[in-house]
């Protein structure tokens, strides 16, 4: 009974290995609104002082709650479920947090999917800069070290040590720093860091002009400064693989009413702008680190033969076949349409087989049609959308 | 605390913290602007009347003209809350304040009924707050109309049971069932007890002001104070909302001390240094984003503004940085803490310190004011005062000596001031030596600032020595705090060098074959990069010098490997390069005709063997006849099935469904073809005996 070969085909067993599997933990899309962030303070007076950040925080739904870093009731988790969905440090100088809230409390906190903004100073505590450097963010080592600029401040009637920078290096990605351009240079005032070049998950959004270097304005320099020219990031985001978000800025100034009301003008430049760019930068950079920008979801994926619309469970070789898959962003409010043309579908076992960059429809539906190889086993369809800013889309379906 | 308000002032003033000297600037038109965009609402109501007085009071002492229906909002509650019989203490109290404000239009038969509503609570209270608002409402009663007698005629009383409720250090308890004292309540309860003394029938026993002096001269002992001279009052009881701290302890004390002051008969002595700290204290908090906080602090200061004895004057500087090239003049500006006009004055030059060591030269120079801006201006800077950086010292002496008991400016007042100039760069050369001897091999000379794009190559046994001077604009040998010469090899790699002075000369002369573990053995392209800097140097500047050509040893096997460089991150995402299955190529086949002939050629053998059986005469006559004819077409039949199931096997089913269906068949196959065989056997067996 020698039994012919059957045409083998593709097992489609159609179950979905990992359909957005991150989303869940930290952003849920059902209850977007009225997050609630908890914020450390190193003083109550920060409050009044940064008012302007927080209250463009509070309009737009966000729950504040705010503590000194040292309040003893401060906990981020009850009974394993966590009680907040954001966290921002703005004590630089915290040793130590109160409550039950540690180092190891943190990272667990953004390794849940939460997101964290940074805000560390000169002088900032072995805290913060170790948090930081979990995060793969190195602050200067030197606790007295600031960055200075002397060819890249920001002239001042006041300010003679050069260690007010106005900065205009921006990362270019409109998801980051929203669409509206930033034309104010920024004024930054703190402690330099360095990124890990072997990291790419962070992303140095602020970065410091060639002329910059960071060190104590006050002692005399016999060795090179550790940190110098643009390889100083004063801002910088993290998008780890969970999509947390984390912001770490050098400068507790940069959020603060004085520097959002200041005005500017960078030495060496005629433009002199009534206002700095910070408040820009600060609330697009937030909408970002809070998921109201940049969050996309896929949905509706969905493959057949073409000229069919049920989807089969197996395909044969040389079959032509249809894949469409819906993705959308968060507007803060509501799921648009993504629209970009550069989304790619991979047909993949071990490796790719078929990559095809998607049509778009524009209204957010991604659809392309290719022959299936003529390679026999079990193969997926898999998108892997990685651009700077957004989330990353990973999903396969077999 | 102390160490939280550190960095509050720290992040506030964003002052450099290496001076001992600050700069405050009385409240100015930031102010202004904050206030209206904070204490603007929606519907131009606040929330309560007690906030509503303090944005009018805030409006009020700002000088900005209040919006005519804030006006009639505030003034309906007001009205209905001094009309109502039932209204509590507190709310009467801030009514008052708010018609007080507002000057509402008010039935003035109301006056007479809260006037002795609020002495009988006056004469039942027991906590200081109920003390509070019963005086405060009458003394606004008082300064309302004038028809209601407000005097109270058990004034000793009162203020004894109001100075139980202190503490030996100055502090007051909000009421006797609560141990705890704060500062704020001590504000409280001064403020009160000048109410009490304002509003007394009769003079108030002298021991008794005598020992509330004492309290007040403890209460400032407590005072917490700066480097700086920033005094405030601390306060340990931080109430859940955050509206309690130093800042509304320390307004309250100064409105307490400032009420006082007014209506107290003899000087109350209050240190003027510290009320000058206070002053500097919500001044240095700049503009608070919050309007409870910009209460706090413009009530304060305009408290300061009018308190009697000691009204602390303000010296500040528009511009701490002076330019000598440009010959910016030293501006100085005296005035009180709201930015009113100060009496007349002069200021004087006392001493110039350097920045960083204890040398003073002692200057005592006058400086010549200027009636038309206000300001005292120092013409020419002391000719010893090059660029850089120093603390001067400056000192108010009023024209007419009774103003030293009014005002109080607390002695000298140093204030940082970065002297800035034009640094002249000259005999700027680069050159390539020989290592053994020392002889100049090629050497160019360099344009700084200003262009120039040197081309020089060396090997590892030459020496690179890059030296420029550096003189300020009195001549003197400058030294930056940045003066960085970089390396940039092709690959990323940055090498940073500082240069270092030798004596009249910056000079620095690279070694490369100390070098060339550090250079990672890497040969080629090096840019060069020359950064020269300083905050007191106007034209610092970075500047691409050229590149070298560096020939350097190949790497021994154990060299450290260049640590890797980042990866640019734009170029880290991005579409990948499409992908697209090449499909074998189907084999080649002959013409369908041939293919065709071939299957006719295979197929002819068949049709030859049929023609055969029929020349042979090959007969069927055997074939069971009758019921085992049904037997032997069923077997037939059933072979048929098998073989077909065997195509069906090939083109659609799978092994199980195969044998399953092919057992089935097999059985049946066995039945019929017994039947079939068995009739035969019998008939060839009967054949065979007939």
């Amino acid at each position: 009974m020698a039994a012919p070969k059957s045409v083998a085909v593709f097992f489609a067993v159609l179950n979905l290995i990992s359909l957005l599997p991150f989303i869940a933990f930290s952003f849920s899309p059902d209850q977007p609104t009225d997050r609630k962030i908890l914020v450390l303070l190193d003083d109550l007076s920060l409050k009044s002082s940064h008012s302007i950040f927080f209250n463009t925080l509070q309009s737009r739904g966000f729950d504040l709650d705010f503590k000194l870093a040292d309040d003893p009731s401060i906990a981020v988790k009850r009974y394993g479920q966590y009680l907040y969905d954001g966290l921002v440090l703005f004590s630089p100088s915290a040793d130590r947090f109160g409550g039950s809230l540690n180092i190891e409390g943190v990272l667990d906190f953004v390794d849940s999917g939460h997101d964290l903004i940074l805000a560390g100073d000169s002088n900032a505590s072995d805290l913060i800069r170790n948090i930081a450097a979990e995060c793969g963010v190195e602050f200067d080592e030197d606790t007295s070290a600031m960055v200075i600029d002397h060819a890249g401040y920001a002239v001042s009637e006041t300010e003679g040590d050069h260690t007010l920078i106005a900065s205009d290096e921006f990362i270019q990605s409109d998801v980051i720093l929203g669409s509206k351009k930033l034309e104010a240079p920024v004024l930054f005032k703190g402690i330099g860091h360095s990124l890990n070049p072997e990291n790419s998950l962070v992303l140095k959004v602020l970065s410091a002009s060639s002329s910059a270097y960071s060190a104590n304005p006050t002692s005399k320099l016999s060795n090179p400064p550790s940190l110098t020219g643009t390889s100083i990031s004063l801002v910088s985001v993290v998008q780890a693989r969970n999509n947390a978000r984390i912001m770490i800025s050098g400068s507790l100034g940069l959020f603060s009413n004085r520097l959002f009301r200041s005005g500017v003008q960078k030495i060496g430049s005629l433009n002199k702008y009534e206002k700095s760019g910070n408040e820009q930068f600060v609330t697009e950079l937030s909408k970002w680190i809070f998921h109201e920008r940049g969050h996309l979801k896929a949905v509706h994926l969905k493959h057949n033969k073409i000229g069919e619309t049920e989807e089969p469970s197996i395909y044969r070789i040389n079959d032509d076949l249809e894949f469409s898959v819906e993705i959308f962003e968060w507007s803060g409010t509501s799921w648009v349409p993504y629209v970009a043309n550069d989304v790619q579908v991979q047909f993949y076992m071990m490796s790719p087989y078929v990559l095809k960059t998607l049509s778009t429809n524009q209204k957010g539906l991604y659809h392309t049609s290719f022959k299936v190889p003529d390679v026999y086993g079990v193969f997926q369809f898999k998108i892997e959308y990685q651009r700077l800013g957004y989330t990353t889309l990973s999903l396969s379906k077999q | 605390m102390d160490r939280n308000l550190g960095i509050l002032v720290a992040a506030l003033l964003l002052v450099a913290s290496t001076c001992e000297s600050a700069i405050f600037n009385p409240v100015s038109e930031s102010h202004r602007s904050a206030a209206s965009e904070l204490l603007s609402s929606a519907d131009g109501s606040f929330g309560s009347l007690e906030e509503t007085y303090e944005a009018l009071k805030t409006f009020e002492v700002l000088g900005i003209e209040k919006k005519p229906d804030i006006r009639t909002s505030a003034c309906v509650s007001a009205v209905k809350i001094l009309s109502s019989t039932s209204s509590a203490l507190k709310d009467l109290f801030h009514a008052l304040r708010v018609n007080g404000v507002l000057k509402c239009e008010l039935n003035d038969q109301a006056f007479p009924g809260i006037g002795s509503k609020l002495k009988d609570s006056l004469n039942g209270a027991s906590s200081l707050l109920d003390f509070y608002y019963s005086i405060g409402g009458l003394i606004l009663i008082k300064d309302q109309t004038s028809e209601v007698d407000v005097h109270i005629s058990d004034a000793d009383r009162i203020f004894r049971s109001i100075k139980a409720l202190s503490q030996s250090d100055g502090r007051w308890r909000l009421n006797s069932n609560n141990p705890e004292s704060s500062n704020d309540a001590a504000g409280i309860a001064l403020e009160a007890l000048s109410g009490v003394i304002s509003l007394a029938s009769s003079e108030i026993d002298s021991s008794l002001i005598a020992t509330l002096k004492n309290d007040i001269s403890k209460l400032f002992d407590g005072v917490e104070k700066y480097d700086d001279g920033t005094c405030y009052f601390d306060e340990k009881l931080v109430d859940a909302h955050g509206h309690k701290g130093p800042l509304s302890a320390s307004a309250s004390i100064v409105r307490g001390i400032t009420a006082l002051a007014a209506v107290s008969s003899e000087n109350l002595n209050l240190p003027g240094e510290k009320v000058l700290g206070l002053a500097k204290f919500f001044l240095g908090i700049g503009i608070p984003g919050s309007a409870k906080d910009l209460y706090y602090q413009i009530d304060a200061l305009s408290c300061l503004e009018s308190i009697r004895g000691s009204v602390p004057l303000i010296l500040s500087l528009p511009a701490t940085v002076l330019s000598v090239t440009k010959k910016d003049q030293l501006k100085v500006k005296v005035s009180t803490v709201l930015g009113s006009a100060a009496p007349p004055l002069s200021v004087k030059l006392m001493q110039i310190f350097v920045s960083g060591s204890k040398d003073a030269s002692v200057i005592d120079q006058k400086l010549k004011f200027d009636p038309e801006n206000s300001v005292h201006v120092l013409e020419t800077l002391p000719t010893n005062v090059d660029v850089g950086n120093y603390i001067f010292s400056f000192e108010i002496i009023f024209d007419e000596p009774e103003h030293k008991n009014k005002y109080a400016t607390g002695g000298r007042t140093r204030v940082p001031i970065h002297v800035t100039g034009v640094i002249k760069i000259d005999s700027a050369e680069i050159a390539i030596l020989e290592n053994d001897l020392g002889s100049v091999e090629t050497q160019k000379k360099l344009d700084l600032p200003g262009e120039s794009a040197v081309a020089l190559s060396a090997n590892h046994l030459q020496k690179l020595r890059l030296s420029f001077r550096l003189t300020t604009p009195s001549g003197q040998v400058f030294k930056p705090h940045q003066a960085f010469l970089k390396l940039k090899h092709d690959s990323g790699v940055e090498h940073i060098f500082v240069v270092a002075n030798s004596g009249k000369k910056f000079e620095i002369i690279l070694d490369f074959l100390g070098l060339v573990d550090k250079f990672f053995y890497l040969s080629g392209t090096y840019d060069l990069q020359l950064t020269v800097g300083d905050s007191v140097m106007e034209n610092s500047f970075l500047q691409p010098l050229g590149h070298i050509e560096l020939d350097l040893p190949e790497a021994p096997e154990k060299a450290a490997r260049p640590p890797p460089q980042p990866v640019d991150m734009y170029s880290r995402y991005g579409p990948k390069a499409e992908i697209s299955h090449i499909f074998r190529v189907p084999e080649k086949r002959p013409p369908r005709e041939l293919s065709l002939a071939f299957f006719g050629l295979v197929i002819l053998p068949f049709f030859g063997f049929l023609a055969g059986l029929f020349h042979l005469r090959a007969n069927l006559k055997n074939f069971p006849k009758s019921i085992h004819a049904t037997f032997a077409i069923l077997f037939h039949l059933g072979i048929a099935a098998v073989l077909s199931l065997y195509a069906l096997f090939w083109f659609k089913l799978d092994l199980f469904t195969t044998l399953k269906t092919l057992g089935l068949l097999g059985i049946f196959l066995m039945f019929v073809g017994h039947k079939t065989l068995s009739h035969l056997a019998s008939t060839s067996a009967k054949l065979k005996t007939t």
